[in-house]
């Protein structure tokens, strides 16, 4: 006990939590992997949203991370959980989908992409920790009709107009709460998403950075890459340039160059 | 027999130059020796009857059967060689079983009838094997009434009013078109199948031969032998009907 | 590090869910709440799935787990039905969910109720129950709501009722149930089926039948 009040630091409590770590309490992990993606549902499409922050535990690992996925042209995927396990299994699922595309002569359908993503996660039993939300627009009974489903890491899906995930998914699905409509124009969709992504940066530890929006219509997919910056560095403090003799010299030696020469010598065989 | 020696008979994998795979039909050869069996689908069950010829005369009564009972509900009647016959049987009784076990449901007879033909059909497919050298008849009731399949070693499978296998198919074919199917009972099916199949016997070129007869009636619906009592008065009435036949 | 809760959460289904025979069908019911640990990720759920023209089932337990069965089962028994050349029974679609409920019953979390309309034996109602068996029932229910419903149920139930007066029944004990349970709640869904057709309907969270509020 004598280095009590003398400063710096102690390692005491370490050795403590270690031990109560062995008698199988679990210490609070304190970070989330967080994220904040949403889709809506509006007149002739599916717009889709994300903020752009990736974290390593307690640290932001990219400010400005992609995470709607391509599935195929008509199609596309936001993904929340595992950066890795959402990307390899949006790739995966992409891949299958473009060979079954090739197979039929047509163009894939939301169903197919969401029949293959659920029993891929239910067959790892939420190992795979992907949360991911489906859009597209496709063909049914001859109408162009845009859909939205969410996938949990399970396998379960959902089927609603508008949608919300991960850690930020509360603050989102707080805003489509309150302000969805039916039957909107693009604008007011795309509109709505950002407002929407915007209160997960906002709100959640786990989600920042910026707002990605992906627009899937019959005319096409839009994608808004940084379609709104809410946290751009506004000032840029000076580089530090110190000035000339900022630091004492203290002595001064100079050193030659070293000389340098090539020796060639011929070794002849004797004998 | 001309493709004897041709080279085409040898595998059930290859097709003669017309078409044929003799394998399959040598196999359908081995049915027609087999005793005679007559098959009727009445108003009220569906009927069946053995021409069992005795090879011996030691023979104890009853062995070799050749009419099997699969379910409560389905019984086969058997022509051919009785041993391919009998993994027919076995198949058709785990058919029934599995069935039951997974659908919560007694099997169809068209279902039953269509899986143990497929199992036929298969062994017509490799050179590996050989088809099965016997027909079998599938007769029972399910929800929709009583119903009669034949299954041959091509694997054809269809669904009669009346069917024959065996030697006297053909003349039993002539007796059975006689047979009005939407008014005959089982019970009168069972003295006209004993009555045919006493026509039929060649007495001359075979050995004595032993009844068989087994039905399904919409009142018990379930596959068993004619009760001895009926049997008897039903072989009695044949025999009747052949003397009077004779005579004249 | 430890991951968050709506990761390691499974979908659950806490859930009130129902299916009653009336004199010539069946109707079912359920609430219409899906939930992740205490966020609600669907309030609008829809519990009643088609397994077959004819043959619904209910869905209470984990999400997926429910999900994934149905899809096996509706996969099966369409198989079964391309064999049969005939509509297939309800027995054989309960017979179905037994079979994969009882065979994987260390790695499932799944209740359903199936029931519908055959010819055989016009509207019934079967309960798959977690450890897989399989019960005929008059009526079934199923779900964490259930526990507040046996009594009234045994009390207003009557067999032959109208079709009317079961889906009156089936609204009150679910309402019920829902205001009962927290994990059950959100709009009434209806599923009634009969020889000529198959109705859905929806009771919004503000029209549900009021009973004493204290």
């Amino acid at each position: 006990m004598e280095n009590l009040n003398r400063g710096g630091f102690t390692f005491d409590l370490c050795k403590r939590n270690d031990l109560i770590e062995k008698t199988g309490l679990k210490m609070k992990g304190f970070l989330k992997t967080g994220t904040t993606i949403v889709g809506v549902v509006y007149k002739d499409g599916v717009v889709l949203g994300a903020d752009t922050r990736a974290t390593e535990g307690p640290i932001v690992a990219d400010k400005n991370c992609e995470k709607i996925h391509y599935i195929a042209d008509n199609i596309y995927c936001c993904g929340a959980g595992t950066a890795a396990d959402t990307e390899n299994t949006t790739n995966l699922i992409s891949s299958k989908l473009k060979l079954h595309q090739l197979a039929t002569g047509k163009q894939p359908r939301v169903i197919t992409a969401l029949t293959m993503l659920k029993q891929m996660l239910f067959k790892y039993q939420g190992h795979v920790s992907a949360a991911l939300i489906l859009g597209g627009v496709d063909v049914i009974g001859g109408v162009v009709t845009p859909s939205l489903f969410t996938i949990h890491p399970h396998g379960s899906t959902d089927q609603l107009p508008y949608v919300t995930m991960g850690s930020g998914s509360l603050a989102a699905m707080a805003i489509f709460e309150a302000f969805y409509k039916k039957d909107m124009t693009k604008l007011e969709a795309m509109t709505l998403v950002a407002d929407a992504i915007k209160s997960g940066i906002f709100n959640d530890l786990g989600s920042g950075s910026n707002v990605d929006v992906t627009v899937i219509s019959q005319e096409g997919v839009e994608i808004h890459r940084g379609y709104e910056k809410p946290n751009e560095r506004k000032y840029r403090s000076n580089p530090y340039n110190f000035k000339k003799g900022t630091a004492p010299v203290l002595s001064t030696s100079t050193l030659e160059p070293l000389g340098s020469r090539i020796i060639i010598e011929d070794v002849t065989m004797e004998g | 027999m001309t493709s004897v020696g041709s080279g085409y008979d040898l595998s059930v994998s290859t097709y003669s130059p017309d078409g044929k795979i003799f394998q399959i039909e040598y196999a359908s050869k081995a049915v027609e020796n087999s005793g005679t069996v007559v098959a009727i689908r009445c108003k009220d069950g569906v009927v069946m009857g053995v021409e069992k010829i005795l090879p011996s005369k030691m023979l104890c009564h009853g062995s070799n059967r050749r009419l099997h009972s699969i379910d409560l509900h389905i019984g086969i009647g058997i022509a051919g060689f009785l041993a391919d016959a009998r993994q027919l049987v076995n198949r058709a009784r785990s058919e029934a079983k599995q069935y039951k076990s997974v659908y919560g449901q007694p099997i169809p007879i068209k279902v039953l009838a269509q899986r143990i033909a497929s199992y036929n059909h298969v062994h017509t497919l490799y050179g590996s094997v050989r088809p099965f050298g016997c027909s079998i008849t599938i007769a029972g009731i399910d929800s929709t009434g009583p119903q009669l399949f034949m299954i041959e070693p091509s694997g054809s499978c269809l669904g009669y009013y009346g069917t024959s296998m065996g030697k006297g198919k053909q003349a039993v074919k002539n007796e059975l078109e006689k047979i009005n199917f939407t008014e005959i009972t089982a019970a009168e099916a069972v003295k006209t199948i004993a009555k045919i199949i006493y026509s039929v016997h060649d007495g001359d070129k075979d050995k004595d031969f032993e009844l068989e007869l087994s039905w399904i009636t919409r009142e018990s619906k379930i596959h068993q032998l004619v009760p001895k009592e009926i049997h008897d008065n039903a072989e009695a009435f044949a025999k009747q009907a052949l003397e009077e036949a004779n005579l004249i | 590090m430890e991951a968050p809760e709506w990761v390691d959460n499974a979908v659950d289904l806490g859930t009130t869910i129902m299916a009653v025979e009336f004199d010539g069908g069946v109707v079912m019911g359920a609430d219409s709440r899906t939930t992740t640990g205490a966020y609600i990720a669907n309030r609008v759920t829809n519990k009643i799935t088609p397994i077959h023209e004819k043959i619904y089932c209910c869905r209470s337990g984990s999400a997926a787990d429910t999900q994934a069965i149905s899809d096996y089962v509706r996969y099966y028994l369409e198989m079964h039905t391309q064999e049969l050349d005939d509509q297939p029974v309800v027995k054989t679609a309960a017979s179905l969910f037994q079979l994969l409920c009882y065979n994987n019953k260390n790695n499932l979390m799944a209740g359903i109720i199936v029931a519908g309309w055959d010819k055989d034996k016009g509207g019934s109602v079967y309960n798959i129950s977690l450890g897989g068996s399989m019960i005929k029932q008059p009526f079934a229910m199923s779900g964490s709501g259930s526990t507040y419903l046996y009594g009234h149920c045994d009390a207003q139930f009557k067999p032959g009722m109208t079709k009317e007066e079961c889906v009156k029944f089936v609204q009150n004990a679910l309402a019920l149930a829902m205001f009962r349970d927290g994990s059950s709640g959100g709009v009434i869904r209806l599923c009634i089926i009969d020889k000529e057709n198959v109705e859905r309907r929806t009771i919004p969270g503000n029209q549900l039948p009021r009973f004493w509020e204290g």
